[in-house]
C-alpha cells in the first residue's frame, strides 16, 4: 500500500470556469508537440531570422540619422572595392529624397523580392512616413519569406497528429464524456498550431519592432509607427486562421497522421506548383525571365495566383501592411476565407461523427 | 426522486432502431446493465451522457433534462468506456490529471487528486510510464481512475473487469462496492460477465433488441417462484430421490445433477435429519444443503430468448 494512500475522498473544491476548459486541451497539445526533437529544433531555428532582420533595422535606423555614414563606413571596413564605396557615397543620406531612394532601391537591390513594392510606395507615399514604410516592408518580408516557409514545415510536423491521433486511440470519449463541447474541443485544438505560429512569427515580429524603436533616435518614433503592431497582429490573424483550419481538417480526415502530413505538403506544393507552371509558361510566351515585373504583373499570372495558398497569404499580408490596394488582393481574401470556412465545417462534421455513432 | 427517469425513449440510427420506446427509472445503488450484443446498451449509455440525440421521448438524468443539459449531466457523471481511450505519449498520471482538468479541477489540485486516486486504484510507480506501454489491466485501472477522479455523483462503467486477472477483478469490484456503499455513489455497470453483476449489484436491467425486458432488484430475481432447497448427492441420485419421495417430500433432479426439494426455504434440523437418513439408507453422501436461488444466467437467457421468440412471432 502506498505510504500516502488515503482511500477514496470526496472533492469539494471550486471547479474552474467553463470558458477556460479549452486551455487544457491547448496546453496539453502544445506540450506533447514540443516533445518532438524536430519541432524543438525548428523552434530554435525559427528565431534566427530575427537576427538578420534585426541587422536590417539597425542599418536602416543608423542610415536615417542625418550625419550617418554607416553604409560607406561599413563598406570601407569590409574592404569593398573603392568604386563601390564611391557609388555608395553618392547616395549618402538618401532618405531626404524619396525619388532618389526609389531609384537606389530599384537599381541596387533589384534581386531582392518585393523591393519594387517598397520603391513604389516610397515614391508615391507620404514623404514623412518613410521610416514607417521601410519598417512595414521589412516586417512584411519577414512574415512572407523565412517565417512562412518555416510555418509550412512546423505546422506540417505538429498539426497532423492532433486529431488523427485522437481518432486512432479513441480519445474522443476521454474529452466528450466530460463537460466539453465539440466547439471547445475544436477551438482548443486550433489554438495549438496557432500558438506555434504566434511564437515563430508574431512574437519575433513584435520583438523586431521593439528593437527598431530602441534603435531609433528617440521614442517619439513610436507615434509615427504605432500602426505597425496592429498590422502585425492582423497579419497573424490572416495567417493562422486558414493554415490552422486547413491543417486540422486534414488531420481529422484520417487515423494516420502521416497521411495528413502528406496531404498538408501536397496541398501547398500542388497549388504553388501550378502557379509556377503558369508563371513559366507566361515567361516563355513573353520571352522574358519569369521574375521580371512584366511577367509577374501580367493578367494571366495574377489570375492564377489564387491557386497558391502561399501567394494568397503573401498578397493579403501585403495589403495588411499597406503595400497593395484591396482591389488587387480580394481574390486572395476570398480564397483564404473559403479555405477557412470549408475546413472548419468539415472539421466540425468529422469531430461530431464519432460521437454520434 | 429517481436518479434516471426515461419515458418512451426511442433512438434511431437511420433505418435501425437502437432503442425502442424505453421507459425506466433508476434509483441509487449499483445497477447491472445486461443484454446481448446489439441490444442497445452502449446507445443507452451515450444517451445518458448526452452524446447522442434522442429521436423521441423525454427524460431526466440527475435532475437535468435529457437532451438539453448535456454539459451539466456530464459534470456529474464519471464514465469508464469499454474501449481503450487515451492520448498516446502521456503517462498514466498525466491521463488522470488531464481528465480531472477537463472536468474542471484546477491543475495543481488535479495532479494531487490524480495521485490520490491512483493510490486508491493500486497503481504504483507504473503511473509514470507512458500509457502506450501499459498492459490491459493497467489501462483498465487508469480508465477507472480517470472516471472517478473528479468525484462524480453517478458512475458508468462499461465492461470494467474485461481483461483483468481474477485477483484484479475482485479488487476492482470491491472498489466499486466501496464507492457505492461508503462514498454514496450510484453506479451503472454494463457487462457480459454475469458473476460480476451477481457479486455487487443491487438492481438488474436487461435490454434486448432495444427494449427493457427486465428491471428488478437482484434479490427478487434470485428468489425462486416456489421455495426450494438444493443439495448435491455423491452416489445414486435416483435412489435418493425415491427414498425422499417415500418420506413425503417433492424431490426433483436438476440439469446440474443437484436434487431440489420444493416447498421449503428453511434448512431445519428436522429436514437435514431426513435427508441424512435417506442418504444412509441409500448409501450416498450429501453435500452443500442450501436454499435454492435462480441463477442470473438462467434469468438472462430465458428473458432474452423469450423476447426473441416474441419478436419472431410478431414478425
Amino acid at each position: 500500500m502506498p505510504l500516502h494512500d488515503v482511500g477514496y475522498r470526496k472533492w469539494q473544491g471550486q471547479p474552474t470556469s467553463q470558458i477556460s476548459r479549452f486551455q487544457i486541451i491547448t496546453s496539453t497539445g502544445i506540450r506533447l508537440a514540443s516533445e518532438s526533437r524536430w519541432v524543438r529544433r525548428m523552434l530554435f531555428f525559427a528565431w534566427l531570422p530575427v537576427m538578420y532582420w534585426g541587422v536590417g533595422f539597425f542599418v536602416i535606423e543608423r542610415a536615417m540619422e542625418s550625419d550617418s555614414n554607416i553604409v560607406t563606413d561599413t563598406m570601407e571596413a569590409a574592404n569593398l572595392p573603392p568604386l563601390a564605396v564611391a557609388v555608395a557615397k553618392q547616395h549618402t543620406r538618401p532618405f531626404n529624397d524619396p525619388v532618389k531612394i526609389s531609384r537606389l532601391l530599384r537599381n541596387q537591390f533589384q534581386m531582392i523580392p518585393q523591393v519594387e513594392m517598397l520603391a513604389f510606395t516610397i515614391e508615391t507615399g507620404d514623404q514623412t512616413q518613410t521610416r514607417n514604410i521601410v519598417w512595414r516592408w521589412l516586417l512584411m518580408t519577414f512574415f512572407r519569406y523565412p517565417q512562412a516557409l518555416l510555418i509550412l514545415f512546423l505546422i506540417g510536423s505538429i498539426a497532423p497528429p492532433l486529431i488523427s491521433r485522437d481518432i486512432r486511440s479513441r480519445a474522443f470519449l476521454l474529452y466528450f464524456s466530460r463537460p466539453i463541447g465539440k466547439l471547445e474541443y475544436i477551438f482548443g485544438k486550433l489554438c495549438v498550431p496557432m500558438g506555434f505560429i504566434v511564437f515563430v512569427t508574431t512574437l519575433p515580429a513584435l520583438a523586431l519592432y521593439v528593437f527598431a524603436i530602441l534603435m531609433s533616435p528617440d521614442l517619439s518614433v513610436f507615434w509615427a509607427t504605432w500602426d505597425i503592431p496592429i498590422r502585425i497582429l492582423l497579419a497573424t490573424v490572416a495567417l493562422v486562421i486558414p493554415t490552422a483550419s486547413l491543417a486540422l481538417m486534414l488531420s481529422s480526415l484520417t487515423q494516420e497522421s502521416r497521411y495528413a502530413s502528406f496531404a498538408w505538403f501536397t496541398v501547398w506544393a500542388l497549388g504553388h506548383g501550378a502557379w509556377v507552371a503558369v508563371l513559366f509558361a507566361t515567361a516563355i510566351q513573353l520571352g522574358r525571365p519569369p521574375m521580371y515585373a512584366v511577367v509577374m504583373e501580367s493578367a494571366t499570372v495574377k489570375n492564377w495566383s489564387v491557386l497558391s495558398l502561399y501567394n494568397n497569404l503573401g498578397d493579403v499580408q501585403a495589403w495588411i501592411f499597406g503595400f497593395v490596394p484591396f482591389e488587387d488582393v480580394w481574390k486572395g481574401v476570398v480564397m483564404l476565407g473559403a479555405v477557412s470556412l470549408v475546413s472548419l465545417v468539415v472539421l466540425y462534421r468529422r469531430v461530431a461523427a464519432p460521437i454520434g455513432v | 426522486m429517481p436518479l434516471i427517469s426515461l419515458t418512451n425513449i426511442t433512438k434511431n440510427y437511420r433505418s435501425m432502431r437502437a432503442l425502442d420506446d424505453v421507459s425506466l427509472e433508476m434509483d441509487a445503488g449499483i445497477t447491472g446493465l445486461l443484454g446481448p450484443n446489439g441490444a442497445g446498451k452502449s446507445t443507452l449509455i451515450k444517451l445518458i451522457l448526452g452524446l447522442v440525440k434522442i429521436s423521441s421521448g423525454s427524460g431526466s438524468i440527475l435532475g437535468h433534462r435529457l437532451g438539453r443539459d448535456g454539459r451539466q449531466i456530464r459534470n456529474k457523471i464519471g464514465y469508464m468506456p469499454e474501449d481503450d481511450c487515451y492520448i498516446p505519449g502521456m503517462s498514466g498520471v498525466e491521463v488522470v490529471q488531464f481528465s480531472a482538468c477537463l472536468a474542471g479541477l484546477p491543475q495543481v489540485e488535479a495532479l494531487r487528486r490524480a495521485h490520490e486516486i491512483l493510490d486508491f486504484c493500486g497503481m504504483k510507480q507504473e503511473r509514470y510510464r507512458t500509457i502506450d506501454t501499459y498492459s490491459t489491466g493497467m489501462r483498465q485501472k487508469t480508465k477507472f481512475a480517470a472516471a472517478i477522479v473528479h468525484d462524480p455523483e453517478f458512475l458508468i462503467f462499461d465492461e470494467p473487469t474485461s481483461g483483468l486477472d481474477p485477483e484484479e477483478r475482485e479488487a476492482l469490484l470491491n472498489r466499486i462496492k466501496l464507492l457505492s456503499r461508503t462514498a454514496g455513489k450510484s453506479v451503472l455497470i454494463s457487462t457480459h460477465i454475469l458473476p460480476d453483476v451477481q457479486a455487487i449489484c443491487d438492481d438488474v436491467l436487461i435490454l434486448s433488441q432495444g427494449k427493457v425486458v427486465l428491471k428488478d432488484r437482484l434479490e427478487n430475481l434470485n428468489r425462486t417462484t416456489s421455495p426450494t432447497i438444493r443439495f448435491r448427492v455423491l452416489g445414486d441420485a435416483s435412489l435418493m430421490m425415491a427414498c425422499l419421495t417415500e418420506q413425503g417430500l417433492t424431490a426433483t433432479q436438476k440439469f446440474d445433477g443437484q436434487i431440489a426439494l420444493e416447498g421449503t426455504h428453511d434448512v431445519s434440523d428436522d429436514l437435514v435429519e431426513r435427508i441424512w437418513s435417506a442418504a444412509r439408507t441409500t448409501g450416498s453422501t450429501v453435500q452443500s444443503i442450501t436454499p435454492a436461488r435462480n441463477s442470473l444466467e438462467e434469468i438472462f437467457l430465458s428473458t432474452v430468448n423469450a423476447t426473441r421468440e416474441a419478436t419472431h412471432a410478431a414478425s
